[in-house]
């Protein structure tokens, strides 16, 4: 038996090739991606775990939470006395204060801005630091540093040099040498500058304090029994913590990012199997049909009908095996790229050598052979109720293609029918109005599946319908617009794959555009600043350092400088986000609209809500709400006032806070933004100027008109729409193939007809042009369903999120247009291949087959 | 019955002379034509018989330009087929040449009507709507032409596969053993037929069959063996 199948497989492997080469782009993605995640993960692993090899208990000031959305959180700096303290615990061999916090390098009057951190670290020699020299001395004066190699080599930094350090303080350093972090050169993305510690309390304006020290045990103490002596000999405002978990707890929040990816990846992963899947399942249908004749005689032969659908499942057993070692393999090789693609839409991930884990073999193979087996596993249980008799007769050109209709058939139109119902019921309640996004997915789970099942019923009148500019351009084009209306099933089939991927293209499209334009269009409204100074770093908390509104609100062309600062808090689990702002000029700059309360009452150390947020909660004016600050822990903070949804959104979140209060709750002490009013009869140009000037000591910093802080506040949007639109282009493609694939067997199911056209006069154009006809009428199909589907189920994702924040719809009708164009080319281009096959038929021979 | 218009008449409406075609290579070939010389009389109704093997239906595929011979010469009028192209025999037999097949011979997807314009469709030339009608007429399939093929009886798919062959007034019909599917009564009333567009409309018509009865209804029967002519009969008009 297993002799059979691995025979039949090979012997129809022009067939099944396009199969087995859906499967293996889709195990390419899943592969590549856990190797690009595992990759990332292991590499921050390391590195972290290398940063603490050396030291066995870091102290640091006590804090509530170490890190929110993958930002580690700042903490008080520890007096030289804590030092002291911990020295005098017995068991501690040494305890080395350590400096460690934010200096750009600056070279040859160029600042350098790394995709990652600009690290500045007080040195220590090994085993407390974790850098080695590769080159020169360590640092002792206060005007030498020490650079990473890596940095060194990439902006040709020598011993001997000088260079720019900007922390609190501005500095001019001399390089005395190079070091190199473990065995790589540097950190990944990362500039590192290494001083004494002096210098680095000093530049970072810590008078003789420290970020955190270094303990390290005396030899024969047990680690967990120091920690806890000297846990109690600090008492409870100091964090006692064995450097491993440390190094864990920083590599975790490290990954948030490579998590979000991670997701990202694998639901389209996951979008790009399904399409597989019906490739799949259409080819094994169709193979099937093909052979109904073969698999009689093997019935007849004695076959029972589990041995034929053991046969047809062992087919695609190979097939998804050679596909998912092929697909894991060549995943391996794309994982690199894919980091690259990730990279040049901004997400920068770190390099290095690549990590296959024996999981990711594992599910690379489970995958492919699932999905395939899964999906041949229909037309398997078909091919087995082929009856014996079915040998004897002659096969009809019309048996062949078979019409889906019969009771199986009506059962599942009417399945359809409903289940297509119930998710377009779905989506007119989200956006009538009460329904949420809960319910929204369940809605598009039901129509894609509804439409699935209700394709072949409804897909012959839709290329009628469609194909009506085709009828009309003669003959090939009406011959194209019937093959591709008789045979229903295979038709929706291949339509609904490429829809799917249209889909999900055009929602992520009208989404995102529409997000940025509601975006835009309440910035717009509610700031009335002239210019905002923002980092062109786009960090969480925004990375504008203080010093630059202090400079810009000195200048006499400005009438009000206004800044807000972003913070982390928690809410028992789950994390949120507030705007800290300066109650007297913000609304200078701002037209807010309170629903009740007041702004400036935030001044007493109160927080503004969000409407929604308030309604939400519950809460009114009057209430107290509960927040956790990592450096003050729990504070119950009086609601003072409501704030219109629109203007919170303006504000980037729905909690508003003093800049009083935010300093007193967190020790990060970045601005995210200074909005700026120019002065009375000063003009704009000038101002501008005058402010660009003011800021020659940040180099980060930028100044934008409204235009350019919009596109600041999207350029995150867009970096994951064109990321997300360029991984959805092999969906497409893989659909694409189906389209190819399932013409390439219909002509081989066509030979007869297709050689008596040719032998009553139809020319190899003419032929070529019926069948590109026919495969441009399937991407039509899909276009319609997949473009129709993706905006509706975006107006209703976008209505869901306008309870909760501002939200209108906008069509982007220049890319979907362009969506539309892609897929009609596209669908052209998958009718070449076979209508070339089909124009080469030898006519003689096409007449001859029965 | 009264011709409007002939189709243009030489003596000769096709002619092989010393074909020789050859299938496969070396030990494996097959001289499926060995020397073949035949000529086909314009406006009457041959017959080509002979038994499987013998070679008569490459002669026909050679006769229609759906094959090409590797020696000796074929020509459809005064057109010789070995200077064609692929493209222009194509052009050819859209033009010039009918044919009816054994079965298989229409679209599942278009109407009898479509069917038996579609040569000149194809073309892009419009149908000489009396000529259709007249045929259309005389085959008796007036109330069957908005049907499709799976909705027509095996004689009437055959009989629209004729109107076809004639829709195009082709210089010369192939029909390729139109009857072997047919009940004895479908195939004589279609020989009936093809006599009658022989005698009565003048058309050329070659039939391929390994029947005898059916080669009876022809004016006049090649018999073919091993690849060549083997004798010929003139039938009396009956």
């Amino acid at each position: 038996m297993w002799h059979l199948i691995v025979r039949n497989t090979v012997a129809r492997r022009g067939r099944l090739a396009l199969t087995l080469l859906a499967v293996l782009l889709g195990v390419t993605f899943v592969t590549g991606s856990l190797v690009l995640t595992d990759t990332s993960q292991r590499l921050l692993d390391d590195q972290f775990r290398t940063a603490t090899a050396g030291v066995d208990l870091t102290v640091r000031d006590a804090a509530a939470f170490d890190s929110a959305m993958g930002v580690e959180v700042e903490r008080d700096p520890l007096p030289p006395e804590v030092v002291d303290r911990v020295r005098a615990v017995p068991g501690v061999a040494a305890a080395t204060p350590v400096v460690r916090g934010q200096g750009l390098l600056g070279v040859a009057g160029k600042t350098i801005v790394p995709a990652g951190p600009s690290l500045l670290l007080s040195w220590e020699p090994g085993p407390v630091g974790a850098f080695t020299l590769r080159a020169g001395r360590a640092p002792v004066a206060g005007d030498e540093v020490v650079v990473d190699a890596a940095t060194a080599r990439l902006h040709r930094i020598g011993l001997g040099a000088e260079v720019t350090v900007r922390a609190e303080r501005t500095e001019r350093l001399r390089v005395v040498g190079l070091a190199g972090f473990g065995p790589a050169e540097g950190l990944p993305n990362t500039t590192v500058a290494l001083v004494a510690l002096p210098a680095a309390q000093r530049l970072l304006a810590l008078d003789r304090n420290a970020s955190e020290i270094a303990v390290v045990a005396a030899d024969g103490a047990d680690a967990q029994r120091l920690r806890t002596a000297v846990s109690a000999a600090l008492g409870s405002g100091y964090e006692v913590s064995s450097s491993r978990d440390v190094a864990a707890s920083s590599a975790a929040a490290a990954k948030t990012q490579i998590s979000y990816l991670q997701v990202m990846l694998f639901a389209l992963a996951a979008a790009a199997l399904l399409v597989g899947a019906f490739l799949i399942a259409n080819t094994f249908s169709i193979v099937v049909t093909q052979r109904t004749r073969e698999l009689a005689v093997l019935r007849a032969a004695g076959a029972t009908g589990g041995q034929v659908m053991r046969s047809v499942l062992g087919e695609a057993l190979l097939v998804g095996l050679a596909a998912s070692a092929a697909g894991a393999g060549l995943g391996v090789a794309c994982a690199a790229g894919l980091r690259d693609l990730a990279g040049a839409f901004g997400m920068t991930l770190p390099g290095g050598g690549l990590v296959v884990a024996p999981r990711t073999l594992v599910v690379a193979f489970a995958v492919g052979v699932g999905v395939t087996v899964l999906s041949a596993l229909g037309p398997a249980r078909r091919a087995a109720s082929v009856a014996p008799v079915e040998a004897m007769r002659r096969a009809s050109a019309d048996g062949v293609t078979g019409r889906g209709t019969g009771r199986a058939g009506w059962g599942r139109t009417v399945a359809g029918a409903v289940l297509t119902a119930l998710g377009v019921a779905g989506l007119s309640i989200v956006l009538a109005g009460p329904g949420s996004v809960v319910v929204l997915g369940e809605a598009a789970v039901s129509t894609v599946v509804g439409l699935a099942l209700l394709g072949p019923a409804v897909s012959p009148g839709l290329v009628r319908l469609l194909g009506r500019p085709l009828g009309a351009a003669g003959v090939p084009g009406r011959l194209a617009r019937e093959s591709a209306a008789r045979a229903p099933r295979r038709t929706s089939a291949t339509a609904l794959a490429l829809a799917f991927g249209l889909a999900l293209i055009s929602f992520t499209t009208v989404l995102g555009t529409s997000i940025k334009d509601s975006t835009a269009r309440s910035y717009t409204e509610v700031i009335t600043a002239d210019y905002v100074v923002e980092s062109a770093r786009n960090e969480m908390l925004g990375g504008l350092p203080a010093h630059a509104y202090h400079h810009v609100s000195e200048l006499p062309q400005v009438a009000v400088a206004s800044r807000l600062r972003y913070g982390h808090w928690k809410d028992g689990r789950s994390t949120e986000a507030l705007t800290a702002v300066d109650p007297v000029t913000l609304p200078r700059v701002t037209s807010l609209h309170m629903v009740a309360g007041r702004l400036d009452a935030v001044a007493g150390g109160g927080v503004v809500l969000a409407a929604n947020v308030a309604r939400e909660r519950h809460l009114k004016v009057g209430d107290t709400l509960a927040m956790t600050f990592s450096r003050t822990g729990t504070r119950r903070l009086p609601v003072v006032g409501l704030l219109r949804d629109r203007d919170a959104q303006a504000l980037s979140t729905g909690y508003v806070i003093s800049l009083d209060t935010f300093e007193r709750n967190y020790r990060e002490h970045v601005d995210a933004s200074v909005f700026v009013k120019v002065a009375d009869g000063v003009r704009d140009a000038d101002a501008r100027k005058a402010i660009e000037r003011a800021l020659g000591d940040a180099p980060t910093a930028q100044v934008r008109d409204q235009a350019a802080a919009v596109a600041g506040r999207n350029a995150m949007i867009d970096q994951v729409l064109g990321l997300v639109t360029a991984l959805l282009m092999l969906t497409v493609l893989i659909a694409l193939m189906g389209i190819t694939n399932t013409l390439a067997l219909s002509i081989i199911e066509r030979t007869r007809e297709l050689g008596l056209l040719r032998a009553v006069g139809m020319t190899g154009t003419q032929m070529r042009w019926m069948i590109r006809g026919e495969a441009v009428l399937v991407a039509a199909l899909a276009i319609v369903a997949g473009i129709g589907l993706g905006v509706a189920f975006a107006a209703g994702t976008v209505t869901a999120l306008g309870r909760t924040t501002e939200a209108t719809l906008t069509l982007p009708v220049g890319p979907l247009l362009l969506v539309v164009a892609v897929a009609a080319v596209a669908g052209l281009l998958a009718g070449l291949l076979p209508a070339r096959r089909a124009a080469r038929l030898d006519v003689l021979t096409a007449i001859a087959t029965t | 019955m009264t011709l409007t218009e002939t189709p243009p008449r030489t003596d000769v409406a096709a002619l092989a002379r010393d074909v020789v075609k050859i299938y496969g290579r070396g030990d494996t070939a097959v001289r499926a034509l060995d020397g073949a010389t035949l000529s086909i009389p314009a406006g009457r109704f041959t017959a080509v018989m002979g038994p499987s093997g013998s070679g008569k239906s490459t002669l026909m595929h050679v006769l229609a330009g759906l094959d090409t011979v590797d020696e000796g010469q074929v020509l459809i009028g005064d057109t010789d087929l070995r200077r064609l192209s692929e493209r222009q025999r194509t052009l050819l037999r859209r033009e010039h040449v009918g044919f009816v097949f054994q079965s298989f011979n229409l679209l599942p997807t278009l109407t009898a009507a479509e069917n038996i314009v579609l040569p000149l469709t194809l073309a892009g030339r419009r149908a000489d709507q009396t000529w259709i009608d007249e045929i259309v007429a005389m085959l008796g399939l007036g109330d069957r032409l908005r049907h499709r093929p799976a909705e027509l009886s095996g004689g009437q798919q055959q009989r629209v596969a004729v109107a076809r062959a004639l829709a195009a007034r082709p210089r010369i019909v192939f029909a390729d053993e139109p009857t072997g599917n047919l009940d004895s009564r479908a195939g004589e009333a279609l020989l009936g037929f093809l006599r009658h567009a022989a005698r009565e409309l003048g058309q050329t018509i070659v039939m391929v069959t390994h029947d005898a009865n059916a080669a009876a209804y022809a004016d006049q029967v090649v018999h073919f063996a091993d690849g060549r002519v083997a004798g010929l009969t003139r039938n009396e008009e009956k």
